[in-house]
């Protein structure tokens, strides 16, 4: 096939990722890829703020049946529920398999600085600083290393991984240039 | 016999009457000198017979050396060629004939006649090896002897240690692609779509690099995996 990289790779071990994708393994993704795996993120913590308001919902009716009415909870609460939600989706995922759900489909991975997995300290700031400032993905395709604003002030970055797991050797420590 | 001095005398000028004189003393001298001649011809014969007689041959030779004599006082060359200018084939033929030649192999050292050989490099220089090779293994069933004689337990086990094989494993396992093969077979239609999305979305990717490094007037990025 095409693929120099990838047969080095599949060298030391058998490499279950598709030849053609296997010379992108480890490269920085570019904003496409990352937005569709955001926006898919976006579905998931709807999906979660949603399921959360239908269980309220349900117990408020089960509570009182006759008097039953659908709760308002105000935007302030809505806005803090759905910061809160998000903030502990990306930091949970983020610290255990590095991924979030949208990142898995698309095959991305967050990596912080030596290419190691994020330490939970990190990942909290990195999902507090995207809730609040999602626009700072417009950065990565003017930045040389397809960095995002978190990215940058975190120092870290977002790499094409289709592997299902962890790969056994840390990837190389990259430059951490700006742009 | 004869009698030293007596022509002599006979040519010698002697008045006849002189002759007449000593006639019968000289006739009767003569007479006895051949008489005494035939004596001493008898007595010398008789003396040598004694002392050949007397002369023990064998202790006489056994105080010569023969062989020494024979070597600086005979033209060996000269001899031996006409002793065999002399022959006819024929003759050496019958000779040859007469020749015990088994009985010289068998007293021939042949060790000693070995050790003066370099059989190597006659073998090497006098034998066609490719034939003779061809001839012995056209005559053999190396795959018996081989079955029979090999411990191929040992064989394959010396060539295992030797081998990697887990490595070769995995160069099989890259050749074929096994892990495309199972991908395929047990692939859903959800992992293949996924797949297209990842691959159109690293290609989306990669446009809207492209497209803001023309915007920006900026050098390609360079393809290949992270780090280079």
């Amino acid at each position: 096939m095409d693929d120099e990289a990838g047969t080095d790779e599949a060298h030391a071990r058998i490499s279950p990722v598709p030849r053609e994708a296997r010379p992108f393994q480890g490269q920085r993704a570019g904003i496409v890829t990352r937005l569709i795996a955001a926006v898919l993120d976006s579905f998931v913590i709807g999906a979660v703020l949603l399921g959360g308001y239908l269980g309220l919902v349900g117990l408020v009716f089960l509570v009182d049946p006759r008097s039953f009415q659908f709760p308002d909870l105000g935007l302030v609460f809505s806005l803090a529920a759905a910061f809160g939600v998000a903030v502990v989706y990306l930091t949970v995922f983020w610290t255990l398999s590095g991924r979030t759900y949208g990142q898995l489909v698309m095959g991305l991975r967050v990596l912080g600085y030596g290419g190691r997995r994020l330490r939970f300290v990190k990942a909290l700031l990195r999902a507090v600083f995207v809730v609040v400032l999602p626009i700072g993905i417009v950065w990565i395709p003017f930045s040389r290393n397809n960095k995002s604003l978190q990215d940058l002030f975190l120092a870290t970055r977002v790499v094409y991984d289709w592997e299902p797991r962890t790969a056994h050797k840390d990837p190389p420590v990259e430059d951490e240039d700006v742009s | 016999m004869r009698i030293p001095g007596v022509d002599t005398l006979s040519r010698v000028p002697v008045p006849p009457i002189v002759q007449a004189a000593f006639a019968p003393v000289v006739r009767r001298s003569t007479t006895y000198a051949v008489a005494v001649g035939g004596m001493l011809d008898q007595l010398f014969d008789q003396a040598i017979a004694e002392v050949v007689g007397r002369v023990d041959i064998d202790a006489l030779l056994d105080r010569i050396d023969l062989t020494e004599i024979v070597l600086t006082r005979v033209d060996l060359d000269v001899v031996v060629h006409q002793v065999l200018g002399g022959l006819d084939e024929a003759e050496i033929a019958s000779l040859v004939a007469k020749v015990d030649v088994n009985a010289i192999a068998g007293s021939l050292d042949v060790d000693v006649v070995l050790d003066q050989m370099d059989l190597t490099s006659v073998v090497l220089t006098r034998v066609d090896l490719v034939k003779v090779v061809d001839a012995v293994l056209e005559q053999m069933d190396l795959t018996t002897i081989v079955l029979n004689r090999v411990d191929l337990v040992r064989v394959v086990d010396a060539v295992l240690d030797q081998m990697d094989l887990i490595a070769l494993a995995n160069e099989i396992i890259e050749g074929v692609d096994l892990p495309e093969i199972i991908r395929d077979s047990t692939g859903s239609m959800a992992s293949e779509t996924v797949k297209g999305v990842r691959m159109q979305g690293i290609g989306a990717d990669q446009a809207v690099d492209r497209a803001v490094g023309r915007l920006l007037l900026r050098r390609a990025r360079t393809q290949g995996p992270a780090g280079s």
